[in-house]
């Protein structure tokens, strides 16, 4: 029993069943393992290659084809800003620029304090709702920076909550 | 096999008639001598279309929709309806009335578009490239690219340049295509999908996160099939350049397969100047090894120069091994054979070829001896080899649907790992794979059935297939075409010859004889273990003289000491030992009054009988180690001494000689041995084949000859008794020990290998891990092992892989000797 396994026992079990053979589970846990390690980790590789009964070379691969997967430690809160054509021309490039400053990060990084990684993206397909991003894959619209900050700091409380309790 | 369809294509305006159902690329090639160019097409794997490379016109008559009539033009000529865009030609299959066109300016730019694609990121270092001068894609660019880039990159794509894929494979990911060749190789091939693409687009890239990597045994033929210098082996890597080496025709040295090989040779300064083994490769023989090798033949090949060898004869005095010249050795040989008045044995390893064999014959029969052992002392029954081995014609390239391979008592994977190629894809088309063994092996991963028997009983299993294994039987019973192949993992001599017995009956009674692909085989050890049957030695005759020693023995290229504990005890009684060896062993060390060196195969002409009986010549490649001589030669000198007759001039000789006195090799010679025909898929030799099939060699040296078996000649063959012998029985506190076969291992020749030694394993053993727990061992934990006289440490592996009661400890990994044959021990927490 991996971590996976052990922890996602029940999602594990109707992902499996939704589909004809293990094999055809795999993106559906990779989603799982990025929920638990943040992102697609060796571990999380691992765990998935053996509930699919399949090579961790095959699901590195289709880790590495797909965009939502991601291969690198990311933080808590994962920005994706859309700074495409019509998203830009409402000023999303500039609150893309403006969130990297003020969180202090280039672009893809993750904050000092783990929380928050940014990046820009392709079209989220809701450009009337432009500027906006994603965090964890919800959508947040209609953005500023004013916005923006309330969001950040409402995030970091949730966590910092969290933390205290447990 | 049904008379093959025939179907009409034209190509470029002219009719050829091709067999149905031919991918187009294969047929144009084969019928029209039309180059289709290709880079991730590959004519022994399935077709992918990934690379665009093969696009060519395709198109149909066109029909009155009417009449359905075919229309022609004014001049008569059948109007054809080309499709509005190209078609990849490695992905279609000839069809009647097809229309093919590969010379309009819209192919050649196609063609010249895909080039011009790939070489945006390529980057041009072909100067420091291995695959310079030999490469399909410098290739296709000359002939097909353009000049000139039109792209206004600043940069090239920069990836990663030696990225090592395992210990043996190293990537150059940027110079890599994208033809997915090698995780296709991997996966359609050899049946381990460790190898993937990783991200998209331009950063794609070869990737493995198995554990552990790259390092099955054929990770090597990836870098035959790569079309650029993307993987690279660390033993040829940045070695020579192609046009520098000749290649020498060669017999894979460590084998039954007898895999046809090259040896690519070069001057070279690390060898003093002289002619040097720079690389091994796959030699096409469709029927023996089609155009792969075993990594332990692409990279053992290290010994035939390496430091150790014996170099000059040597002869003991107070104890000490001196040199001396060839004269005063042969002559103090011969005396010690005078004055031995017959009492005389000889054992032979098998390793040594045909030629040799007759000549040490000569000399023993000669002084009036006829023991003839063979070694090692694990596989016999070669009589039933010569009654009813595989049907000559044999290919097991072509089993399929309806045929079925019962694999007995083997690690193929470990003991002819060309087979267990070979069999894994017979069985994915639609061969049934029948593996029965003590535990769990490799090869069950490509079986269709499995059965387990209690150690030790393989015979007693295939005796009685009906009662033991009623699918199986019933399987065997309705096979189109039914292949044996028996090993003797976890046998005594005694089993195996009663398992061979079985294997022989089962195959008569079901009237699988005599006819190709029916037939006995068996994992003989060593290159010639089936020559050795032939040319009269057996194992049999090798246990005899342990229960009675000669009073003179010579021992030709056997390790004896290192294949069993038991041996020394025997050995001590000979009076005198002479040694014909080519590296120190035991036997040199302690025992031998004379040692004579020999030369490797690659110094020498010979010939092999591989486990098919197909009897096949290797050339000299290398010049000799210091004095040392042919094995044969030797003899031949011994015999001269000893007044029998004058000294063959050349193994072509000997041949000679062997083909007049010994039926099976009737009608043989070098020149019929080195025979060739034209073989398909077409590979090597003329640069265009690069780009299709890779760098194996064509086949040049010979494809060899096969020596018929009495069912093949219509004798009546009958089924004989089988003598079920007793198994050993674990005692109280005691283990039954099954000694089993690693490919790669640390016998004297292969220990040698420069770049393999990091892969061998740490010795080890495997344990029950009910058996574990009661002894309170652990994975990892130095358990003593302790049979036949000897004992070993090794690691503890507590697995589910040894049966209840027993260890599997596999040979050839310690330095000291383990058991040859299955038998009882104890075993210990150290
Ligand atoms: S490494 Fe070679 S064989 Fe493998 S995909 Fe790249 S170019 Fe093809
Ligand atoms: S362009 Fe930004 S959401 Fe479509
Ligand atoms: S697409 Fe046909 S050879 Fe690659």
């Amino acid at each position: 029993m991996n971590t996976l396994q052990e922890k996602y026992a029940d999602r594990i079990e109707t992902t499996l069943a939704k589909y004809p053979d293990k094999r055809s589970a795999v993106m559906a846990l990779l989603y799982i393992a990025q929920e638990e390690y943040g992102w697609v980790s060796p571990e999380g590789i691992q765990d998935v290659a053996e509930v699919c009964d399949m090579d961790p070379t095959q699901v590195k691969s289709i880790a590495g084809f797909y965009t939502m997967y991601s291969e690198r430690p990311k933080g808590r809160f994962w920005l994706q800003v859309c700074t495409d054509l019509p998203c830009a021309l409402k000023g999303a490039e500039k609150f893309h620029h403006d969130l990297k400053e003020y969180l202090g990060v280039d672009e893809g990084g993750t904050s000092e304090d783990g929380m928050f990684t940014v990046e820009h993206v392709m079209c989220l397909a809701a450009c009337d709702k432009a500027p906006l991003l994603q965090c964890n894959f919800h959508n947040y619209e209609h953005l500023d920076m004013e916005k923006m900050k309330v969001l950040l700091d409402q995030w970091r409380a949730e966590v910092n909550a969290q933390v205290n309790k447990s | 096999m049904a008379e093959q369809k025939l179907v009409t294509i034209t190509i470029d305006g002219k009719a050829y008639q091709v067999p149905a159902g031919e991918n187009l690329v294969d047929a144009a090639r084969n019928h029209a001598d039309n180059q289709i160019p290709v880079f991730c097409y590959h004519p022994k794997m399935a077709p992918v279309g990934m690379c665009r490379m093969c696009l060519v016109e395709m198109g149909t008559p066109e029909r009155d929709p009417n009449t359905r009539e075919i229309v022609h033009d004014e001049d008569g000529n059948v109007k054809v309806r080309w499709m509005p865009k190209l078609q990849t030609a490695c992905t279609q299959t000839v069809s009647d009335g097809m229309y093919i066109r590969t010379t309009t300016d819209q192919v050649a730019d196609a063609r010249n578009n895909v080039l011009e694609f790939l070489l945006t990121s390529h980057p041009l270092d072909c100067p420091v490239c291995d695959k310079g001068g030999e490469c399909a894609l410098q290739d296709l660019t000359m002939a097909h690219g353009p000049g000139k880039t039109r792209m206004v990159f600043s940069e090239k794509m920069h990836l990663d340049k030696i990225v090592p894929l395992g210990d043996l494979i190293v990537l150059d990911e940027e110079r890599c295509i994208q033809c997915a060749r090698c995780i296709r190789f991997q996966d359609e091939i050899v049946g381990d999908d460790v190898l993937a693409f990783h991200e998209r687009g331009r950063t794609l890239r070869i990737i493995t996160k198995s554990d552990p990597g790259f390092d099955t045994y054929f990770s090597g033929n990836t870098t035959d099939i790569c079309p650029v210098g993307a993987l690279t082996t660390v033993d040829f890597r940045f070695g020579a350049r192609p046009w520098e080496m000749t290649s020498v025709p060669s017999i894979d040295p460590w084998d039954a397969a007898g895999s046809n090989i090259s040896l690519d040779m070069r001057l070279d300064r690390d060898f003093g100047g002289r002619a040097m083994i720079k690389r091994v490769m796959p030699r096409q023989n469709e029927w023996v090894n089609e155009i792969w090798i075993s990594d332990k033949v692409r990279f053992g090949h290290h010994f035939t120069r390496a430091e150790e060898r014996i170099c000059a004869p040597l002869l003991r005095n107070n104890g000490n091994l001196n040199e001396v010249s060839w004269t005063e050795a042969l002559d103090t040989v011969a005396g010690v054979l005078k004055a031995a008045n017959g009492d005389i044995g000889l054992i032979v390893g098998s390793g040594a070829s045909n030629e040799d064999l007759w000549a040490l014959r000569q000399v023993v029969n000669g002084l009036g001896s006829e023991r003839l052992g063979a070694w090692p002392v694990t596989h016999t029954g070669g009589e039933l080899i010569a009654q009813v081995g595989v049907g000559k014609g044999t290919n097991l390239g072509k089993l399929g649907k309806g045929d079925v391979v019962l694999i007995v008592a083997s690690d193929i994977e470990e003991e002819v790992p060309i087979w267990r190629l070979r069999i894994k894809q017979a069985h994915d088309r639609g061969a049934a794979v029948i593996v029965a063994n003590a535990r769990k092996t490799r090869m069950d991963d490509f079986a269709s059935h499995t059965f387990r028997y209690e150690a030790g009983k393989a015979a007693h299993w295939l005796a009685d297939l009906k009662k033991s294994a009623p699918e199986a039987a019933e399987a065997v019973k309705s096979a189109a075409n039914l292949i044996i192949l028996t090993g003797a993992e976890g046998l005594t001599l005694e089993g195996h010859a009663a398992l061979m017995q079985a294997a022989a009956n089962l195959l008569i009674e079901t009237g699988h004889v005599g006819k190709p692909n029916n037939g006995l085989l068996s994992t003989f050890p060593g290159a010639n273990g089936v020559g050795q049957y032939y040319l009269g030695y057996t194992p049999e005759q090798s246990v005899a003289m342990a229960a009675k020693p000669p009073k003179v023995l010579l021992v030709a290229q056997a390790d004896m000491l290192a294949d069993d504990p038991s041996v020394a005890a025997w050995l001590d009684k000979v009076e005198t030992i002479i040694s014909f060896s080519m590296l120190p062993d035991g036997i040199t060390a302690k025992f031998a009054k004379v040692v004579l060196p020999i030369q490797s195969f690659a110094e020498r002409d010979g010939t092999f009988t591989n486990g098919e009986r197909r009897v096949q010549r290797f050339y000299t490649a290398q010049g000799p180690m210091g004095w040392s001589l042919p094995l044969w030669q030797i003899a031949n000198r011994l015999g001269e001494k000893l007044g029998q007759g004058k000294a063959k001039l050349s193994a072509a000789a000997v041949m000679k000689e062997i083909a007049a006195s010994v039926p099976a090799f009737e009608g043989m010679d070098y020149r019929a041995l080195s025979k060739v025909e034209k073989q398909y898929p077409d590979v090597g030799g003329a640069s265009d084949s690069y780009y299709y099939s890779g760098t194996a060699c064509k086949n040049t040296g010979g494809l060899g000859v096969v020596i018929p078996t009495a069912a093949d000649k219509g004798e009546t063959v009958k089924a004989g008794e089988v003598k079920l012998p007793a198994v050993p029985k674990a005692g109280k506190g005691e283990f039954v020990i099954i000694p089993s076969t690693r490919l790669y291992n640390r016998e004297a020749q292969f220990k040698l290998s420069t770049v393999v030694h990091p892969r061998v394993m740490v010795p080890f053993a495997e344990i029950n891990s009910a058996d574990a727990a009661k002894l309170g061992i652990t994975s990892g934990d130095v358990v003593q092992i302790s049979a036949n006289g000897g004992s070993v440490r090794v690691r503890a592996n507590v697995n589910g892989g040894a049966p209840e009661g027993s260890v599997v400890l596999p040979r050839h990994l310690t330095d000291e000797p383990v058991p040859m044959a299955i038998t009882v021990g104890q075993v210990s927490k150290v």
